[in-house]
């Protein structure tokens, strides 16, 4: 009898592990994103703020701020590549 | 989340003075126009950002009175417009900084008055870039004598002071210490209201800290070379790093030398302490050096200015920094033009030139 439980039991665990494998990842996916997504604004709202003062006071500039605002962009796009790798 | 959205506009407005201060006229600008002839000057003014008020004002004025009028008015406008995107928190405090420019304008006016000089003419000197706008004072400069001048300001926030000191100032003919007392006041004000833990407050209160003791030095070393006796007490500003009795035991201080030790030992800028090792080696307190002394102070000031607006570029810093380098781009412009229409050497001009 005692025996049997711990069968079931060790059967069910194994189910729970992978389920569990498979939601740690889903959950880890969506931190690298959501950790990213809010960096990458957090940077933008500055930089973006700042160029638009530059460019208020200096149209020449529009170009130079406009790369300089798009950067912190790059921060999600390895926040999304770290999401697929984990999931994929 | 409030905090980071926030910073959002100190961000946007400081670094819009940034770029406008970079916009100013350089040093080899000035150094070019001294090498000018006036009408040369003249047109080179015209084409840059003073353009605009110089067609407005062409039908009024000529020549070099055109020129100055319109860095008057352009710096009025200038100062009106570093008001109106001002987020809160820096409008309060920039705002009270310019009230500063309402002490000049009254005092312009009652020397006017006492002169009996036209109202056309004294409107020519004045920037209305603080709390007294350009109707206020319009209405103030027909006023016929000191006295009716002195009613018209009643609702002013110095009015007390005014109201005390210029019975005074009227019967001797001198407004220097009306002038002082006016200041005096003003800094004491500001320097309340500062400190009433306002958010940015503390980047302020350092700033008129040095800009007090900038006025102090310079009245300290005016003193000494005039060899002005009796009580200078009431000459100096509270409220700076030095005490009034520290400045009042400095100016006391018998031989030029032993002045020139305490007041070192006493600095900890370093930039200023070889400043006025420089001098001492040079020509010591002659009235010559003098105006470089205050010319040396004021630039001192303003690189200390620069240094602390790149420090602290989300502050009032740079905006403060930018407001006083475009007070001395018209004081320079000024003095070109003025030294040049005297017929001055390009040396002398330079001597008067904060660059």
């Amino acid at each position: 009898m005692v025996d049997a439980v711990t069968a079931t039991q060790v059967v069910m665990s194994v189910e729970a592990v992978e389920a569990s494998q498979l939601g740690m990842k889903a959950l880890a996916a969506s931190i690298a994103i959501v950790g990213t997504g809010l960096a990458s604004a957090w940077a933008e709202l500055s930089i973006g703020s700042a160029a638009v003062g530059a460019v208020a006071e200096n149209k020449d500039l529009f170009g130079s701020v406009l790369v300089l605002t798009i950067i912190p962009e790059t921060i999600v796009i390895f926040g999304l590549v770290v999401g697929l790798l984990l999931i994929l | 989340m409030s905090a980071i959205v926030g910073s959002a506009p100190y961000l946007y407005v400081c670094t819009r003075f940034r770029v406008r201060r970079m916009k100013l006229i350089p040093q080899e600008e000035y150094l070019r126009m001294l090498q000018m002839s006036l009408p040369e000057i003249i047109r080179l003014i015209q084409e840059t950002e003073y353009k605009r008020e110089i067609d407005e004002l062409s039908h009024s004025f000529r020549g070099i009175d055109l020129i100055e009028v319109a860095l008057s008015w352009n710096l009025a406008k200038t100062y009106q417009k570093v008001l109106e995107i001002m987020p809160e928190g820096l409008r309060e405090m920039t705002e009270s900084y310019l009230r500063r420019w309402d002490i000049q304008n009254v005092l312009a006016i009652l020397r006017g008055k006492a002169q009996g000089l036209p109202p056309g003419k004294i409107k020519e000197v004045l920037i209305p870039a603080g709390e007294l706008d350009r109707d206020y004072l319009d209405k103030i400069i027909t006023c016929a004598e000191p006295g009716k001048v002195l009613e018209s300001l009643k609702r002013w926030r110095l009015y007390p002071v005014l109201a005390r000191e210029l019975p005074r100032a009227t019967e001797s003919g001198s407004f220097s210490f009306l002038e002082n007392e006016l200041y005096k006041q003003f800094y004491h004000d500001i320097l309340d209201e500062t400190g009433a833990g306002i958010k940015g407050g503390k980047e302020f209160l350092e700033f008129l800290r040095l800009e007090i003791d900038i006025r102090n030095l310079q009245i300290l070393f005016r003193l000494r070379v005039n060899g002005a006796k009796g009580e200078v007490v009431t000459f100096f500003i509270p409220g700076g790093t030095f005490t009034v009795e520290e400045l009042v035991r400095l100016h006391e201080t018998s031989s030029t030398d032993a002045f020139f030790d305490s007041l070192t030992a006493q600095l900890k800028n370093r930039e200023l302490i070889s400043l006025l090792g420089r001098f001492r080696q040079k020509n010591g307190l002659v009235p010559g050096a003098l105006h470089e002394i205050e010319n040396a102070l004021t630039l001192m000031q303003y690189s200390r200015l620069e240094m602390m607006a790149r420090y602290h570029s989300f502050s009032i810093w740079p905006i403060l920094a930018y407001i006083e380098r475009k007070k001395q781009e018209i004081t320079n412009l000024r003095a070109i033009t003025r030294g040049k229409q005297a017929g001055l050497s390009t040396e002398q001009i330079r001597n008067y030139l904060v660059m």
